[in-house]
């Protein structure tokens, strides 16, 4: 069986590449998918520990946060097609229409 | 069985209020009908009331509110007999109405607005405890200013009924803190009252005026009198009775005759054992009456507009049921009964005045009695009528208002020769003397001699004829007919309470009469009857053209002096509107307004304009870059790491 920690290993490192993507990117698309990144390494945080102990409130957990980050990419990705269709770029720098 | 749905006869007219706000707009008529059935329905119940609690009990039915406050309903025989006049009269006006009002775009508006106004007053008059009579008083206020202004398109409409609600509210404050000060007083006795009895209850207020100190019942005796003053248009406060004129006559004749000067005398009358309490508000309530009653009727000698004599001569009669309540402090409770005796039969008469007038409009489409003339040759009935409504309020001999004034002038000679105060008599007498001439002045100038213009000569329709005889009936023959039982129902109002008037008197200090005072000689007996015939006749030798022997032109010029302060109305327009209304208030509120501006809301701009300053030099931290934004929150959690780890190691 494959020890605990190198899930909590595969999942931090999922987390810092998103976390490194967020900050430094700044294509709309790219930052959601960095976004989604994120929610994954937490998925597979939960889905590990629960699958080490006798206790599946973990994997169900997951599967809502699934479902959640479905609906977050659909959302996410309308917002960006609107922006394109209003200012033609999602570099989200350009987009500064409320800003001081 | 009547007695357990009292609350309907409020609750009809509000219901019809609300169908005809609403609907009224879709059917004939306005849905005008609604209001009447509804103030009928009222009536019934009243009168199923009246039979079964006639003449010994009371109806009471009250219900916690809160804190210490009820709402309820008392019907005794003081409250009994307004309510079936209040009905009643309304029912006619209402139905007069639908005739009056044909044809007017805000007929639904009118007959909405009307019935929420008779159920104010029936629910002023039903409250058992002093805060409800209070709310109802100002829905009350607030009717009267709708239905005066219900021309608002007229400029003087508008005036009239912001100046009706602006002089009524002086009162109505005085009311409040006649309300705030007694309950003061009475919560602290600091009474033990019984389950179902409450503070401001009038049971309660009765049996516990002679325990509040004397002063302080002055004090409270004479606000609540201003709220009269303000609500039954005595001097000084009588400036928007004549003003009110501006809304429709039906309007007129419910305010002069049944739903809203009434209430004043009718809350003197209701509190009358306080007031009894208090002698000197006594004296003043007297002695304002009795004013008001010749300064009024002064007034309407030389108007000319057919509606502002009426409202004059209803100043004037309002005068006279305070003059008598004022007596009350020789006769006792017996003068409630003879001032609402006099305004039960005044509200027939003037009802009924107001009508016929109304009917004469509506043909000869003006108020101004100079262009009528000879009207009397094409409008029988209104004539008739409107003669026998003169007669009752002259108090030409066996009609109503002959009995009621009388009674008044016979309680207000008792006052003087007990007292030796005969001023309020002597106003009195002059005033019924006026009464009679300016009445049949009126009349002649109207209904006798050439046509003055050009109008449509028709009669008025049946629907507003009919109100028209079933009042004159009243007002010549309900005198007759009811006035020994009405003394004797009405005086008992009181006992139904335990009041103990002689306790009382103990702290007004009045005299106890000693026996009954039915030793006025023969001339006070015969002198209202005098002045009365004698106003016609001189009435008859200045204006009826067969018999005209006197001139006007011989007696008074144009630049007469009296005849000029009398056509101004003693220069009360200048006073009251020119110089007080828009120089000293105006003056105090273009100062309110600076200090308003310069202080209040300079401070208050100040600080928002600081507030605004500081959140927009703090708006930086926002770079809008989600980067940074992003970097904030990694090092806040590295931070947070290090610093939980560093917390958790010193602790172990």
């Amino acid at each position: 069986m494959i020890p605990l920690e190198l899930y909590i290993l595969l999942a931090s490192v999922m987390f810092a590449i998103g976390l490194y993507g967020l900050a430094t990117q700044r294509n709309g698309i790219k930052l959601m998918m960095c976004t989604e990144i994120l929610l994954n390494s937490a998925n597979i945080n939960l889905v590990a520990f629960s699958a080490y102990q006798p206790n599946v409130n973990g994997q169900v957990f997951a599967l809502f946060s699934i479902a959640l980050a479905a609906a977050e990419a659909g959302i996410g990705l309308a917002i960006l097609i609107t922006l394109y269709r209003l200012y033609g770029t999602i570099d989200l720098d350009n987009i500064n229409a409320m800003r001081w | 069985m009547y007695s357990d749905y009292a609350y309907l006869i409020v609750g009809l007219p509000v219901l019809a209020f609300v169908l005809t706000i609403f609907l009224g707009w879709h059917l004939p008529k306005g849905g005008g009908f609604f209001t009447v059935l509804a103030t009928f329905g009222g009536f019934i119940l009243s009168y199923g009331i009246f039979k079964e609690i006639y003449p010994n009990e009371i109806l009471h039915q009250s219900m916690h509110w809160f804190a210490n406050f009820n709402v309820g309903i008392l019907i005794d025989p003081l409250a009994l007999v307004m309510l079936l006049m209040v009905t009643f009269v309304c029912t006619l006006i209402h139905t007069y109405a639908l005739g009056y009002m044909d044809g007017d775009h805000g007929m639904a508006r009118y007959f909405a607005e009307a019935g929420l106004f008779t159920a104010s007053m029936l629910g002023l008059i039903f409250s058992d405890n002093i805060l409800q009579l209070f709310i109802f008083w100002e829905l009350v206020g607030l009717c009267s200013y709708l239905l005066i202004g219900f021309w608002y398109r007229k400029p003087s409409a508008a005036a009239a009924a912001k100046k009706a609600f602006l002089v009524t509210r002086v009162g109505d404050v005085m009311f409040l803190a006649a309300i705030v000060l007694l309950y003061n007083n009475l919560a602290s006795l600091n009474l033990t009252l019984p389950p179902g009895e409450y503070l401001l209850q009038f049971k309660v207020i009765y049996q516990n005026v002679a325990a509040i100190p004397p002063d302080q019942l002055t004090y409270i005796a004479l606000l609540f009198f201003g709220g009269a003053v303000g609500k039954s248009g005595q001097f000084p406060l009588h400036v928007w009775l004549p003003d009110a004129m501006e809304g429709p006559t039906t309007v007129s004749a419910m305010i002069h005759a049944a739903t809203m000067v009434t209430a004043g005398v009718y809350l003197v009358a209701r509190l009358f054992p306080l007031f009894y309490a208090a002698p000197s508000a006594l004296l003043i309530v007297a002695y304002v009456g009795g004013f008001t009653a010749l300064f009024a009727a002064t007034m309407g000698l030389t108007a000319f507009d057919i509606k502002r004599v009426l409202a004059f001569s209803t100043v004037s009669q309002l005068g006279y049921m305070m003059l008598a309540l004022g007596a009350g402090a020789v006769v006792g409770a017996a003068s409630v009964g003879v001032s609402i005796f006099h305004l039960i039969g005044h509200s027939f008469l003037k009802a009924l005045l107001f009508l016929c007038a109304g009917s004469v409009i509506h043909a000869v489409n003006t108020n101004d009695m100079r262009e009528m003339g000879g009207v009397g040759k094409y409008m029988k009935y209104t004539a008739m009528t409107m003669a026998a409504g003169g007669l009752a309020l002259a108090g030409f001999p066996l009609t109503t208002g002959f009995f009621s004034k009388d009674e008044i002038l016979v309680v207000a000679w008792e006052y003087g020769s007990a007292t030796t105060d005969f001023i309020p008599y002597i106003l009195g007498i002059l005033g019924a003397l006026l009464t009679a001439f300016y009445t049949f002045r009126l009349w002649f100038v109207t209904f006798t001699g050439e046509p003055r213009s050009d109008y449509h000569k028709h009669e008025s329709p049946w629907i507003m004829l009919g109100p028209l005889m079933v009042l004159a009936f009243f007002a010549l023959f309900f005198g007759l007919g009811a006035q020994e039982p009405f003394y004797h129902y009405l005086e008992s109002n009181f006992e139904h309470y335990d009041v103990n008037f002689e306790a009382l008197a103990a702290v007004g200090q009045h005299h106890i009469e000693e026996g009954e005072a039915a030793h006025e000689p023969f001339i006070i007996k015969i002198l209202p009857i005098i002045v009365g015939v004698g106003g016609i006749l001189l009435a008859i030798l200045f204006y009826y053209p067969r018999f005209r022997k006197l001139d006007t032109r011989k007696f008074t010029t144009e630049n007469d002096p009296i005849r000029r302060i009398l056509l101004k109305g003693y220069y009360q327009h200048e006073i009251y509107t020119a110089w007080f209304a828009e120089t000293v208030v105006y003056g105090i509120a273009l100062l309110s307004n600076m200090v308003d501006i310069k202080i209040v809301d300079a401070t208050l701009n100040k600080i928002s304009e600081t507030t605004v300053a500081f959140g927009g030099s703090l708006r930086k931290a926002q770079t809008g870059i989600i980067q940074n934004y992003i970097l904030a929150i990694i090092f806040g959690v590295v931070v947070l790491v290090v610093l939980i780890k560093l917390w958790l190691e010193v602790s172990i």
